[in-house]
């Protein structure tokens, strides 16, 4: 388009994009111009200026809350160094325990140069909540692929009072013997938390062990849950 | 077109085919010779059998002539005029020729020849009258002229006199005091045969009525002059039809088949159905539709007619100036009931009657003909039968659809007619698309709206459809099952080529024997064993270890070559230095001088046990030895008796082989080393031993059972005492018969 004859004869000059950008800049009104001089007319296209690399990365602190239950606590206070070095120093992100709320608030900052980051410090700080230990916790923060599964023992199968109470006996065997037996076949690690199980693992060992403590609720004695998991087990590490 | 192209191609050649001397194509009584248009005027009205009506063409000069004619049967005295003579003659030629009609069967040559003269005499009586302005020439010469040269002139004469005809028809149409013959003679008359000429004569009449009928556009002079044409047409048509056909029949059966008819169907039509009332006739409309029907029939072998562009346009016409009768000349608004029906008229019965009676007839007539002649006159019959339907309507109908009145147009018509003509004559090709593809939709519509055929329907049922008619579908269904492969020549040789070629290359489809799969030391050991304490590890520890343990699988320990060398050598100095001091030394541990790197779990590499033990004293019992299927070590008392069996077959199986290896042993001896083999062989011996009896070398020492009884003591004693006792038997015996025999035999004393 270019800039039309003025505006005697009738014909409306046609003024070119670019030239009214430069103007709208530049903060001038076109000469002569037959068009509304109120407001300039709106171009089709949206002009997105490139983003800038800051703005990609992060937002602008994004928070996350993560509630303490009172008997957690102590051992919050007691971990907190373990917990808050790496978020810090590896994940580059903010982190403070509000007394007030009790809550773990996780922020990001500036340095911080992963959004995930702030999910997986999340999932750190809410495994460690939830009974895990410090380091099996930090697998999250090193490793991608693994996940935390919680389900509860009625899930599975409705049991009251001493039942619920022999299956949750079952699970754990003598001294955790069970328990520990299905957390070295499988690669996980297990919280039994009185009717609450959290699995922490990759996704097909969550399977395993999932499998096993669900047959265990439902009764089968641990000999066989033990062959059962062996054999899956072995079958699982001979394909890799 | 079609009567056209007849009477210019056929009917000339035919006219100069059997003029030339050659026998008529056909068996009907056709003369060769042309004959003068005015001997069939004139000769008509005498004879009831003549043919088509020019009666009333000709108009009141043949008429007086005819008047003139004395002697001739069925009309008055007439005034003697010049010429008379001579048509009286021609008409008793005529008629005598007409009255054996079976002699035209073959050529007639003297006929030829007098309807010849005939030809010229009337040609020349009518030059000589000058009512009718006529061609060039005066006279009509004959002599040594051909048929073809005949007709030219004829024509000529013709063309002339057409617009006298014309006019005078025109006149005639509209005069109201002639009359037009009953149908029964004409139509008989139309049956007879006559002349070529005649024929041909009667077609230019056609054609000048028709012209008159087309260009005009009154009703009136159209329905008479449109049924004097029909008749013309008729019987023309039915003459050539039965040229064209080669049909050979009688026409005077014909003839009287028509009259009976007609009568019949005059009776039958002429009857007043039920639901007759004023308005509306059942008659009618059966007829109506028979009209469309045959319209629609018409319109279709229109349409697949080709063109023929010797035609004149004329006839495309027609039915256009026949079906666009519409000139309205009031608007729409001003209609009343009267533009559109009759008045109301009671006394008009007698009447619908007599004209129902001659339309019926004419129908009839139309529809016998058209039976005879097929195809060919389909087209004109539908005019014809437009014709009289029209004119019927016209007539006095209580209800009819005359949109433009006859009084009206009939002023403006002829006006009308001579600039009518060329307009709508030639038809502009967007116009002929137009009506093709209105045509063609009206069928598509039509066919839309009619029921489907059961192929289109959803679902049919047996009882739906025809029967068998699936068969002759093609249907289209899945397969379930998949097809068995057709093998044909191709697929055997493909098969054939597959085999020499897995032959040349010698891959076979051996079945491979399945072996069980031995379980060994080192898998048993690499079974996961259950820890049941807490993991020291915690779960990041496992998968770094894990994922360290992936990737460092490919980088296997390499000892740098240099290391190696100087490891080799710092032994051997070391070993050295130790032989010079005699060997006091405390010896290294043996370090394996093969590094073995062993794949196995940590637990297997921690087990604590001295290094120089060997492996096999690791290994537990069970994997030395196997287990005995059965199950513990048995004693015989404890030993069911499958397992007795079971231990006997195995010891015989045991046996059977050491026998066999003993036996295949033996003969690989015997076969290198004879000797020996014998030596050792059983069989050998005995055949060795019986060889020597034989012989007298070797005795068998027999055994008397004596030594059967030296197992106890008491036996030993008793055998010995009894031997005491029979020696001094003996002995006693023997003195008493040593002096008898002296000849002791070498066999008795043979122990």
């Amino acid at each position: 388009m270019e800039s039309g004859a003025p505006a005697a004869g009738g014909f409306t000059s046609v003024v070119s994009r670019r030239s009214r950008r430069k103007r709208r800049a530049g903060g001038e009104q076109p000469a002569g111009a037959a068009m509304d001089t109120a407001e300039p007319r709106p171009c089709k296209r949206p002009a997105f200026p490139p983003v800038a690399a800051e703005a990609l990365g992060v937002g602008k602190g994004e928070l996350r809350k993560i509630p303490v239950p009172a008997n957690r606590y102590t051992p919050l206070k007691e971990n907190w160094m373990k917990i808050f070095t790496p978020i810090v120093e590896h994940l580059q992100l903010q982190i403070r325990f509000n007394l007030k709320t009790r809550n773990v608030e996780i922020k990001t900052c500036q340095e911080t140069k992963d959004l995930s980051a702030l999910t997986k410090a999340a999932d750190f700080v809410k495994a460690f909540i939830l009974g895990f230990q410090v380091e099996d916790a930090l697998a999250l923060i090193r490793l991608d692929d693994l996940f935390l599964e919680s389900f509860e023992v009625t899930d599975v199968k409705p049991l009251k009072g001493d039942h619920l109470s022999r299956a949750i006996g079952r699970i754990a065997g003598k001294g955790g013997k069970t328990k520990f037996t299905i957390e070295n076949v499988t690669r996980t690690r297990i919280v039994l938390a009185d009717t609450k199980i959290h699995i922490l693992g990759s996704f097909q060992n969550i399977k395993m062990a999932r499998t096993a403590i669900c047959n265990l609720i439902l009764g089968s004695p641990p000999s066989k849950v033990y062959g059962n998991i062996r054999a899956v087990a072995s079958r699982a590490a001979e394909r890799f | 077109m079609f009567r056209f192209r007849r009477r210019d191609t056929t009917a000339r050649k035919r006219g100069g085919q059997s003029s030339a001397g050659g026998t008529p194509v056909c068996g009907t009584p056709v003369c060769g010779t042309p004959v003068c248009g005015t001997l069939a005027a004139a000769a008509e009205p005498a004879g009831p059998e003549r043919g088509a009506a020019a009666e009333a063409e000709p108009g009141p000069r043949v008429r007086g002539a005819m008047a003139a004619v004395p002697g001739l049967p069925g009309l008055p005295g007439l005034p003697a005029l010049p010429g008379i003579q001579g048509i009286r003659t021609c008409l008793r030629v005529a008629g005598a020729a007409a009255a054996r009609p079976e002699c035209f069967l073959s050529v007639q040559d003297g006929l030829a020849a007098d309807f010849r003269a005939m030809t010229k005499t009337l040609y020349d009586l009518n030059k000589g009258s000058n009512i009718v302005r006529g061609g060039p020439l005066k006279e009509l010469v004959i002599e040594k002229f051909d048929e073809e040269q005949i007709w030219q002139q004829l024509e000529l004469q013709n063309n002339a006199v057409l617009d006298f005809f014309k006019k005078s028809i025109a006149r005639d149409a509209e005069d109201e005091d002639l009359c037009l013959l009953s149908d029964q003679e004409e139509d008989g008359s139309d049956a007879e045969a006559s002349s070529d000429k005649e024929l041909e004569d009667n077609i230019m009449e056609a054609e000048t009525e028709q012209i008159n009928v087309y260009t005009k556009d009154e009703e009136k002079a159209k329905t008479k002059a449109k049924e004097k044409q029909s008749k013309l047409r008729e019987s023309i048509m039915q003459k050539y039809s039965d040229e064209d056909s080669d049909i050979d029949f009688d026409i005077e059966a014909l003839e009287q088949q028509a009259k009976t008819a007609k009568e019949t169907t005059l009776r039958k039509k002429g009857r007043k159905s039920v639901v007759d009332d004023k308005f509306f006739k059942l008659a009618e409309m059966e007829a109506f539709l028979e009209h469309a029907e045959k319209e629609e029939k018409e319109k279709e072998e229109e349409e697949e007619d080709d063109i023929n562009y010797f035609e004149d346009i004329i006839s495309d016409d027609d039915k256009d100036l026949e079906e666009a009768k519409v000139k309205p000349i009031k608007s729409s608004r001003d209609m009343t009931y009267k533009d559109f029906f009759d008045p109301v008229d009671d006394d008009g019965d007698d009447d619908l009657v007599a004209n129902d009676a001659e339309e019926d007839q004419e129908e009839e007539a139309d529809s016998a003909i058209e039976e005879q002649n097929e195809g060919s006159m389909s087209e004109f019959e539908d005019m014809d039968e437009m014709v009289e339907h029209m004119r019927s309507k016209e007539a006095s109908k209580k209800v009819t659809f005359n949109v433009p009145d006859d009084s009206e147009t009939e002023d403006v018509a002829e006006g009308q007619l001579e600039k009518g003509i060329s307009p709508s004559e030639v038809k502009s090709s967007f116009e002929k698309r137009q009506e093709k593809m209105s045509k063609k939709i009206k069928s598509l519509e039509e066919a839309l709206l009619e029921e489907k055929p059961w192929q289109l329907k959803g679902e049919v049922t047996g009882q739906k459809r025809p029967e068998n008619s699936l068969l002759e579908e093609t249907v289209l269904f899945d397969h379930a099952v998949r097809m068995a492969p057709v093998i044909t020549e191709e697929t055997t040789f493909q098969l054939e080529d597959l085999i020499k070629q897995r032959i040349l290359d010698e891959a076979w489809d051996d079945v491979v024997p399945k072996e069980k799969p031995k379980e060994e030391a080192f898998d048993y050991k690499k079974r996961i064993s259950l820890d049941h304490e807490k993991s020291k590890l915690s779960l990041a520890e496992i998968y770094e270890q894990e994922y360290m343990k992936l990737h460092q699988q490919k980088t296997e320990e390499e000892e740098n070559p240099e290391h190696k060398e100087i490891q080799e050598m710092m032994d051997s100095l070391f070993q050295k230095l130790d032989a010079l001091c005699n060997f006091h030394f405390t010896p290294k541990p043996p370090v394996p001088e093969i590094k073995i790197v062993s794949n196995l779990p940590a637990i297997s590499m921690e087990e604590v046990a001295p290094v120089a033990v060997s492996d096999a004293a690791l290994l537990a019992p069970e994997e030395i030895k196997e287990k005995n299927k059965a199950g513990d070590v048995k004693t015989d008392a404890e030993k069911t008796p499958t397992d007795k069996k079971r231990e006997l077959r195995r010891k015989k199986l045991r046996k059977r082989m050491k026998r066999k290896e003993k036996e295949k042993r033996q003969k690989l001896l015997e076969k290198m080393k004879p000797e020996q083999g014998t030596k050792l062989s059983k069989k050998a011996a005995a055949a060795k031993l019986k060889r020597l009896t034989k012989e007298g070398k070797a005795s068998l020492l027999k055994d008397e059972g004596k030594d059967k009884a030296l197992k106890s003591s008491q036996a030993f004693f008793s055998q010995l005492q009894d031997q005491v006792r029979m020696q001094i038997k003996d002995a006693s015996k023997l003195k008493k018969k040593q002096k008898k025999e002296k000849a002791i035999s070498v066999h008795k004393l043979k122990l």
